[in-house]
């Protein structure tokens, strides 16, 4: 436990609580949830539609604001982060991942990884590069010139995968990464996620409703009506 | 990421061609404004400019000929000429007429005035000659092709039947062209001889004509002169005065329209990308990225709309010269230049119109 509040983790929720709506119309969605979780962890966070998955996803990433309770990314509370040190946080040290993908359809393939790896910072050359040498060892390189609409749910998914490791991110997160792929195809993604994660000691979180994916995970987390158990 | 500006425009390509056709309209018609101001700024007041004569002399209180009325005796020429210092005073009388030929009537600006001198006689003949006699007359060019009439043809002014000797150019005022024949015939044609409008007087060499015009102004109290460039100076003001207000309401009109097209198309365009700028977003896109992928949009749709507006630009002008000569038309690079700019400066205004979109994305909408 001392370890733990000397602050070696990469997220830290505290009695976190997210209320949307004002009045008497107000729904909670996560409701005091204290969370922990360390470089290498590999956490799975399950729980059915509607039970605050995304909104704890988002509020880990910094998108939206709690109501109240505190959160620290990297050991420093969300809301001493400028609007201007979030973003390039989720640039350089945060992967996303989401279930239907949302490449962008208008690159190609080569430029959606660029394109994360030039919000970083890189230039052209050195973000190209790095794509090229990702997309290899993901085996996808055959892919590089093609167009998102041009590729297959599962090809997709690995392309997502590709842009949210392009930066190293110290945290990955993902929402339904399997949701829209084969069972097979969804295996594949996790274990990618789950080597990563352990080969670069990144913290990983997942949101899913998946129960199959309970295999992979380091820790499991319930979340029911915003309550985490 | 340039291609993903052009690719994000090229995506839909009706919407593209429709809106650069728009917005090269817009551009066309700053062009045409511009270029019918130059010309007509040129025309009206080009007669002026041409008769490089020292003094003009008008009847107290007016101060142009082209919106004013000045009525002189010729006792007034015979006073001015006896100044020593004056070389000439040359006296010109300009009244509306109406022309007619077979059963057309059209109406000039009809400007009489002595050939000997030839003070007060067409700036430039592009064909035939000037007159020499009462019974000739040389017409504008504009005008000439309007109504078709040639060198050698007979047209009635009144009862008197004058032939057409001469074709002038810089003597179309837009909305009136000159015509040209003898003091005399002028005179004639108004029904009082020993009127005049103004006079037009030269000073000897080496005179000062500050001087004479003061001693004019002393001899025949009442009068106005004016130096040349002050009577020039005066016209401009006063086609200014008439002519700028019209052209800068349509051309007003044409910014706003352009404006509001090029905001609409990138609004579009956001909005269709609502995903993909709320993923941008959450990818940790600076926001400079976001706003520099609608500027460059802006940009390049104002820079191929002022390509299309140039590459039509000659073949319009052309085309409305056919079918309208008496639109008198004037360009140049500097018009160029400033159209462009103007699109260019709208194009920006655009963009910052559309880019209060991408404050109102959120990035949660991307979540499942």
């Amino acid at each position: 436990m001392k370890e733990r509040e000397t602050g070696k983790y990469i997220v830290q929720l505290q009695d976190v609580s997210k209320t949307f709506g004002s009045n008497e119309h107000t729904t909670t969605a996560v409701r005091n949830a204290s969370l922990l979780a360390s470089s290498e962890e590999f956490i799975v966070l399950f729980g059915p539609s509607g039970s605050g998955k995304t909104t704890l996803l988002t509020l880990i990433a910094g998108l939206v604001k709690s109501t109240s309770g505190t959160i620290s990314l990297f050991n420093r509370p969300i809301e001493d982060y400028s609007s201007l040190e979030l973003q390039q946080m989720r640039a350089t040290r945060i992967g996303f991942i989401f279930q239907t993908f949302l490449l962008i359809d208008s690159l190609r393939v080569m430029e959606n990884i660029t394109l994360v790896l030039r919000f970083a910072g890189k230039n052209k050359k050195a973000a190209q590069r790095r794509t090229c040498r990702l997309l290899q060892r993901l085996k996808i390189d055959h892919l590089a010139e093609k167009f998102p609409k041009t590729l297959s749910q599962g090809e997709k998914q690995r392309v997502a995968v590709a842009r949210a490791l392009a930066n190293k991110p110290d945290l990955i997160i993902a929402d339904e990464p399997t949701g829209s792929l084969e069972t097979r195809q969804g295996f594949d993604i996790i274990r990618s996620l789950n080597a990563y994660s352990k080969a670069q000691k990144s913290c990983v979180i997942i949101a899913s409703h998946d129960m199959r994916m309970a295999d992979h995970a380091d820790r499991i987390l319930h979340l029911r009506d915003g309550v985490l158990l | 990421m340039n291609m993903y500006s052009i690719r994000i425009l090229t995506n839909q390509p009706l919407r593209l061609t429709l809106t650069v056709g728009g917005v090269a309209l817009c551009i066309l018609l700053m062009f045409f404004l511009l270029s019918v101001y130059r010309g007509v700024a040129d025309g009206s007041v080009e007669y002026i400019r041409q008769n490089k004569v020292d003094l003009w002399v008008l009847q107290c209180n007016a101060s142009n000929i082209l919106r004013g009325s000045s009525l002189l005796s010729t006792a007034h020429g015979y006073v001015i000429r006896q100044i020593p210092d004056v070389q000439s005073a040359s006296a010109v009388l300009l009244s509306l007429s109406a022309i007619k030929k077979d059963n057309q009537v059209a109406t000039v600006y009809l400007a009489g005035y002595n050939p000997e001198t030839g003070h007060g006689g067409p700036p430039h003949l592009v064909e035939g000659r000037s007159v020499l006699n009462d019974n000739e007359i040389v017409i504008d060019k504009s005008f000439a092709s309007k109504f078709r009439f040639k060198l050698g043809d007979s047209i009635q002014i009144q009862d008197d039947t004058l032939q057409i000797v001469g074709i002038s150019a810089g003597t179309n005022a837009f909305v009136i062209q000159y015509a040209f024949v003898t003091l005399k015939r002028a005179q004639s044609l108004i029904g009082f001889p020993n009127i005049v409008t103004c006079y037009l007087v030269k000073v000897k060499q080496g005179k000062d004509i500050s001087k004479v015009s003061a001693e004019i102004r002393a001899e025949v109290p009442g009068l106005e002169v004016f130096d040349h460039a002050t009577f020039l100076q005066n016209n401009i003001h006063e086609m200014q005065s008439g002519f700028l207000p019209f052209i800068y309401t349509i051309a007003a009109i044409g910014i706003i329209v352009l404006t509001a097209i090029l905001s609409l198309l990138l609004s579009v365009n956001i909005l269709e990308r609502r995903k993909d700028f709320a993923v941008l977003k959450i990818i940790g896109s600076p926001k400079r990225f976001l706003s520099g992928l609608i500027i460059k949009q802006a940009i390049m749709i104002s820079f191929l709309g002022s390509m299309v507006a140039l590459i039509l630009f000659f073949p319009v002008v052309a085309l409305i010269e056919i079918i309208c000569p008496e639109v008198s038309t004037k360009s140049s690079a500097e018009h160029i230049v400033i159209v462009v700019s103007i699109a260019v400066m709208m194009s920006l205004i655009s963009s910052f119109i559309s880019m209060q979109r991408i404050r109102r994305i959120f990035p949660l909408e991307v979540f499942s």
